[in-house]
């Protein structure tokens, strides 16, 4: 035992010590914005680059203060919790469906969501607005809440598709053997397996929602502007407005970290196939 | 009310799980008036005045970079949908926008309100550049030139005179490139900082782009010359020019990485902030060597399906482009009112003044067709394929000029 | 199969809104992509397949086609290994693992529209952070945005900054899935962490891979604030890629037929590479379950 535990530390410490470098590289730009935020434009542009400086917290206030971020904050909570508590049941029920399904059936109908998924969006944008206007819902939560769900179904579907497959079927005709219905093998049986799948799913449209950029803009107007068109009319122009920028996007990611510190549990190892199985 | 319960019945079918029923508002046809704008300091002025010049609640104001603000302004205009009702249009896209027939003639109401906000004070050239067919289409808020900056204590430092012909551009800029400082900015981002420089190049070295009867001039010899000479000077640039847009190019020369080179008057103002800028005092500015770059004369345009009260909306924007709002806009833009720019006052306030009236006098607004924006897009994919020697410059514009040609031919320009 | 029958009730939710929201929008994209139409002119003109016999007779199609392929495939490949190595990393690592996860995944959770902005204060030349660095210890940097080749690399590198978070995550999640006891008993009949991998690990995520990697492509062939805002498609036309093309046609000259049309072609284009991949993939593997 004693012989195997050495390796194992030196694996771990040598993991933890290459892990910890690629992380640090990896964050350097975001590092550097982070700076650039609390910088004038004099220092944040410089050769050689500004370390030492005063820092300032001016464009963190105005973003949040002056140019009314809290309301978009809230547009865009709205949305993409809105987005999230549509998209993942419908889309879980569907892949669900899919999974249980003869291939040679299910292989079309991925396929052609795929071709939704490719579609370029700059090309939906001009339809989904005409029919926005056509029933009256431009600037309205739902309307763009709708479209979100909508494109955002295809990955939803695709994503746990591909956690359902790996759920055997034995465990459905099990329940079936006990008496469950479809619905409560799919919710009691299924549904808890693919947690860490689900998990991901709800993340990644809520993440999708909440940075979703085109349709928000085009389908948006004064009162459910979301963060990201918000932040997006500061770039260009004037420099000083890079530090705005800059505030503004580092100050709309904090949300999402909380979100995943949140969510984090379910990630890692819980309830897995194989403890059901063993 | 019943509007609003119709909206309300066709969503319920969709999301009937969600609690965001009394979310759904109406859309724009009682609400404030719209406008959307492209953000700079003066356009954040000028809207602010109009917000002003309504009670409180009645205007709101949307500032965004200028291609989402086209692009928000094309998706919304094309569907005739009337979520917009006011919009700044700079002289090309307004073109564009008339010719589309997404905007609202304004002459009836320039004409009723011609005293009240005395609307003669704007000089011809400026009507002319808000006009599509002899038609008033927007209000101008603001001309805008390029200027040529340039680094005075370098010049001194070195011995040499600001430039007056592309020559001595081109001598200067090779003098002064060492070490770190590269010898001018050059913004080459396609497609609308790389057009601005062509136009320059092609009116000061060549001989413009088309002739009388909209054929393509620019690959005949002068031409040619015109962009060899953009070719050359981009060895003095800083590295990275070809993506270079306003931003790296003022950036540049705040931090003092280039001696010189064309930018907007806009620009100006933020080389003397010490915020921004470590060369505060040191830029000083003079008409373009050569002439000929461009000019722009931006304005707000009333979108023609806006279901508001047209009348309202213009004096609404007449008032914010009025005498006094322009004195103090006078800052961030140079006011299109003859009354206010020839106010010597200016100069003594703001020290790019001068340079910027010479620069006036010598630069050309784009070609007047609604068409040049896709000619640009066209013509500066062969000018950047040129410069960055992946074609040669005579082959790249004999392909833009080709093209072009068959562009304009599908939209009518040759009988 | 008496359990699977009302199966197809669990799609109508799902479907319905798809049907009703998206596949119109397609349709009639495909159906203005037979038409000379151009959005400010007021007739639009039927013209058959002409849109795309033209834009498949052009070289600038010909051109940002392998431009997007070759970028589509490089950032493909450099977010899928290093997406699955940290994966990997992650699942043996045992200590400090959620800490990591978050730290790792911060650059995905950036608005795309100002995570281009980011790699830009850091790629300029000159004042940009690796430039500036650079030129204060006088080493002359290459001009990373200028150069075509280095513009290329940039381009990928971007991309994968942005995305591999996304990649890692996914793959993470599946991880988890797998069965510890088979894993326990490879290791007792002696297979290397290697051949686990290669054996066990790799095969039961085939599904997942073949989400990942085709979700990826896809969206590399779609996006296109990184480039836009990175180099605008320059030097020259080096990083020019087709969606450029499609955002020139579509939004600035307004040539919706055209665009529609190159909106189809790019999706037939990418329906045939993903299909290909997986079968290969599904070939080589076969199927878990």
């Amino acid at each position: 035992m004693k012989t195997r535990r050495l390796p194992y530390v030196r694996n771990q410490t040598l993991l933890f010590a290459g892990l910890a470098l690629f992380t640090f590289i990896n964050l350097v730009p975001l590092i550097w914005a982070a700076l650039t935020s609390v910088k004038n434009p004099a220092d944040a542009f410089t050769v050689p680059p500004t370390i030492i400086f005063e820092p300032t917290i001016t464009y963190h206030r105005e973003v949040w203060l002056d140019r009314g971020f809290v309301h978009y904050l809230i547009n865009s909570l709205i949305v993409s919790a809105g987005t999230m508590l549509i998209s993942v049941p419908i889309g879980s029920l569907a892949a669900y469906a899919l999974s249980r399904m003869p291939q040679r059936r299910a292989s079309p109908v991925l396929f052609g969501l795929f071709t939704i998924r490719m579609f370029p969006h700059m090309l939906l944008a001009i339809p989904f607005f005409v029919m926005g206007s056509f029933l009256n819902m431009i600037d309205t939560y739902p309307l763009l809440i709708l479209a979100l769900v909508a494109i955002n179904q295809p990955f939803t579907i695709w994503l746990m598709y591909s956690f359902f497959l790996d759920i055997p079927r034995d465990l459905d005709e099990a329940a079936a053997i006990d008496g469950c219905n479809l619905w409560q093998t799919f919710r009691i049986v299924i549904l808890p397996l693919a947690r860490p799948g689900l998990t991901v799913a709800a993340l990644f449209s809520l993440l999708l929602s909440y940075n979703e950029f085109l349709f928000a803009l085009v389908l948006t107007g004064i009162r459910t502007k979301t963060l990201p068109v918000a932040i997006a009319s500061f770039g260009g122009e004037d420099v000083s407005d890079w530090s705005i920028s800059a505030a503004g996007a580092i100050g709309i990611m904090l949300p999402i970290v909380l979100i995943m510190l949140f969510v984090q549990r379910h990630l890692v190892r819980g309830l897995t196939i194989g403890a059901v199985k063993g | 009310m019943s509007r609003n319960s119709i909206t309300r019945r066709s969503f319920v079918g969709v999301a009937t799980a969600t609690a965001l029923g009394p979310f759904i508002t109406r859309a724009n046809a009682a609400g404030p008036i719209r406008v959307i704008s492209h953000r700079q300091p003066a356009l954040e002025y000028y809207t602010d005045q109009m917000k002003k010049a309504l009670p409180e609640g009645q205007v709101s104001v949307e500032l965004m970079p200028i291609d989402k603000e086209v692009e928000l302004a094309s998706i919304t205009m094309s569907s005739r949908s009337d979520a917009i009702d006011v919009a700044y249009l700079n002289d090309t896209t307004m073109q564009k926008f008339a010719a589309s027939g997404w905007l609202e003639p304004l002459d009836d109401l320039w004409a009723k309100h011609k005293d009240e906000f005395k609307l003669d004070d704007f000089p011809k050239s400026v009507i002319d550049s808000i006009s599509y067919n002899g038609r008033i289409y927007s209000m101008p808020i603001l001309t805008n030139t390029e200027m040529f900056f340039y680094r005075e204590d370098l010049f001194k430092e070195n011995g040499i005179a600001p430039p007056k012909t592309m020559q001595d551009y081109l001598d200067a800029a090779k003098k002064l490139h060492q070490g770190r400082v590269s010898g001018t900015v050059m913004t080459l981002k396609p497609v609308d900082g790389c057009l601005n420089e062509t136009h320059w190049y092609l009116n000061a070295v060549g001989e413009g782009w088309f002739d009388k009867n909209w054929k393509p001039i620019f690959n005949q010899p002068a031409g040619v010359n015109a962009i060899t000479m953009m070719k050359q000077m981009t060895a003095f640039a800083p590295r990275g020019f070809t993506s270079a847009a306003n931003d790296e190019s003022t950036i540049n020369l705040q931090q003092g990485l280039a001696a010189m080179g064309l930018q907007w008057f806009t620009r100006a103002a933020s080389m003397d902030d010490e915020k921004k800028s470590r060369f505060v005092g040191k830029i000083n500015w003079i008409a373009p060597p050569g002439g000929g770059q461009r000019i722009a004369n931006d304005g707000f345009a009333i979108s023609k399906y806006s279901s508001k009260d047209k009348d309202e909306i213009f004096k609404m924007i007449a008032t914010a482009a009025g005498q006094k709002s322009m004195q103090k806009g006078a800052e961030f833009a140079m006011p299109p009112r003859l009354s206010v720019l020839e106010d010597p006052e200016l100069a003594k306030k703001y020290r790019w003044y001068p340079g910027a009236r010479a620069s006036l006098e010598v630069g050309k607004p784009f070609p007047p067709m609604s068409d040049f924006l896709d000619v640009g897009a066209i013509v500066t994919r062969y000018i950047l394929q040129a410069v960055t020697n992946e074609k040669d410059v005579k082959a790249a514009l004999d392909q833009a000029a080709q093209e072009t040609t068959e562009l304009l031919q599908t939209r009518g320009y040759y009988k | 199969m008496r359990w699977q029958r009302g199966l197809w009730l669990f799609l109508v939710p799902s479907f319905g809104l798809m049907t009703l929201v998206l596949l119109w929008p397609l349709g009639y994209a495909a159906y203005l992509s037979t038409f000379d139409y151009h959005l400010g002119s007021p007739g639009m003109h039927f013209v058959g397949l002409a849109n795309y016999a033209q834009l498949l007779s052009e070289a600038r199609f010909w051109q940002s086609l392998w431009t997007t392929i070759g970028i589509a495939l490089g950032s493909v490949a450099v977010e899928f290994t290093s997406g699955f190595a940290l994966a990997l990393a992650l699942y043996r690592l045992t200590f400090s693992v959620r800490a990591f996860m978050i730290l790792l995944f911060l650059p995905h959770i950036i608005t795309p529209v100002v995570a281009t902005l980011f790699l830009k204060w850091i790629l300029t030349s000159n004042w940009g952070l690796i430039d500036a660095t650079l030129l204060t210890f006088n080493v002359n940097p290459p001009d990373w945005l200028g150069n075509p080749i280095w513009a290329r690399i940039c381009v990928v590198l971007a991309d994968a900054w942005i995305f591999t978070p996304f990649v890692m995550l996914v793959l993470y999640a599946a991880l988890q899935t797998l069965d510890q006891a088979q894993i326990e008993a490879a290791k007792i009949d002696g297979a290397g962490g290697w051949r686990i991998v290669r054996h066990i690990v790799l095969p039961s995520l085939v599904p997942v891979i073949v989400f990942t990697v085709s979700v990826r492509l896809m969206d590399v062939f779609r996006f296109f604030d990184t480039i836009y805002v990175l180099t605008g498609g320059g030097p020259g036309t080096a990083t020019e890629t087709i969606t450029m093309y499609t955002y020139q046609l579509g939004f600035q000259l307004l040539q919706v037929g055209k665009a529609s049309a190159l909106g189809i072609i790019t999706l037939v284009i990418v329906a045939a590479i993903i299909a290909a991949f997986s079968g290969i993939l599904q070939r080589g593997y076969g199927r878990s379950s």
